[in-house]
């Protein structure tokens, strides 16, 4: 594919995007909804892949057109879910981790309702910040 | 409470000391909740308000602690890793004793729950031992054959422990619910500072 693909998404409990970023940049309406519409047929993916694994990291548990989804599950049930077109493993894990470590942040705030979406401007430039720095 | 320490932000290696808070802030503000909300609210909303508040951070600390471990499995599971992990962090012990019925009921029994370790009794004007007018700060239970046992001062006892019990349960059916498992929760103080937590699962 000529244009790269990097769509991140994090799914609460019961099953609802609570933040969702390109981190290519922004993309035509097209492509956006081809992507949102991929990583959530993911989730069934997804939910197999827990059953049969402990870890919470997931490789590559679905695939679309040349389109990658990678998942990160944590033990409360959230699902961090990156769309990719290939990108290095190892370069995936130490993202969700770093992202993982924000997203505690984020949980651990007061103000914060665990179901509602994730609003924080901060939040989103460190995930970009990060994704620029780790996967490039 | 270890669970203040502020986690190191990433790409920092924390080679420097993490901040701590001493405990003793942790039970006065405990105490002060209960006391601030009970009056404010009368009796239920009141209990009910501290649940609350305890889910809260029982869901927030659950997340927490199960950051670098491998996810849990079965409902049995979850219990165990509350009675271990989650107690220890949260109390610095874990829980003595777990009974179940195998039909979705959970008994965790802690002797000597570390949020009840500092209540003594309301000091009794009858009474004529010592007990009476004891500080607030000695320990827990009435040392046996204290004189006559008086159950109209057991029962305010009881009560009491009830009433700073409500938030322990809001964090421990918060954690649950947190991990998967819908529950409720009931703390029965039966013999301070011993106390049983029931863990009923609603299927």
């Amino acid at each position: 594919m000529s244009v790269p693909t990097l769509t991140f998404v994090i799914v609460g409990q019961e099953d609802h995007p609570i933040y969702e970023v390109d981190l290519t940049g922004p993309k035509e309406q097209q492509t956006q909804y081809l992507h949102q519409f991929v990583l959530h047929s993911s989730l069934d993916a997804v939910d197999e892949q827990m059953w049969l694994s402990r870890e919470p990291h997931l490789k590559v548990v679905d695939r679309f057109n040349g389109l990658n989804v990678t998942a990160f599950v944590t033990a409360g049930n959230t699902r961090f879910l990156m769309l990719h077109d290939g990108r290095s493993d190892d370069a995936l894990r130490s993202f969700f981790n770093e992202v993982y470590e924000l997203y505690l942040r984020v949980l651990l705030n007061p103000f914060h309702t665990p179901t509602t979406r994730i609003t924080s401007r901060d939040f989103d430039r460190k995930v970009k910040l990060l994704a620029k720095r780790l996967i490039g | 409470m270890a669970g203040l320490v502020p986690a190191p932000s990433p790409g920092v290696v924390a080679k420097k000391p993490a901040r701590r808070c001493a405990e003793v802030c942790l039970e006065l503000l405990c105490v002060e909740s209960v006391r601030i909300f009970h009056e404010k609210q009368s009796g239920p909303a009141a209990a009910a308000a501290l649940e609350a508040v305890g889910f809260r951070v029982g869901q927030q600390l659950a997340e927490r602690y199960t950051r670098d471990k491998p996810r849990l499995g079965d409902t049995l599971e979850i219990i165990k890793f509350v009675c271990k992990d989650f107690w220890q962090a949260l109390f610095k012990k874990q829980v003595d004793n777990l009974k179940t019925n195998h039909r979705g009921v959970y008994v965790l029994q802690d002797n000597g729950f570390r949020w009840l370790q500092r209540l003594s009794p309301p000091s009794a004007p009858a009474s004529a031992t010592a007990a009476a007018g004891a500080p607030a700060s000695s320990a827990g239970s009435l040392p046996p054959g204290a004189g006559a046992v008086d159950p109209a001062r057991e029962e305010a006892v009881r009560q009491l422990a009830l009433s700073h019990l409500h938030l322990p349960c809001g964090i421990v059916r918060g954690a649950l619910c947190h991990l998967g498992v819908s529950c409720s929760v009931e703390a029965d103080p039966k013999q301070l500072p011993s106390c049983t937590f029931t863990v009923r699962i609603m299927a």
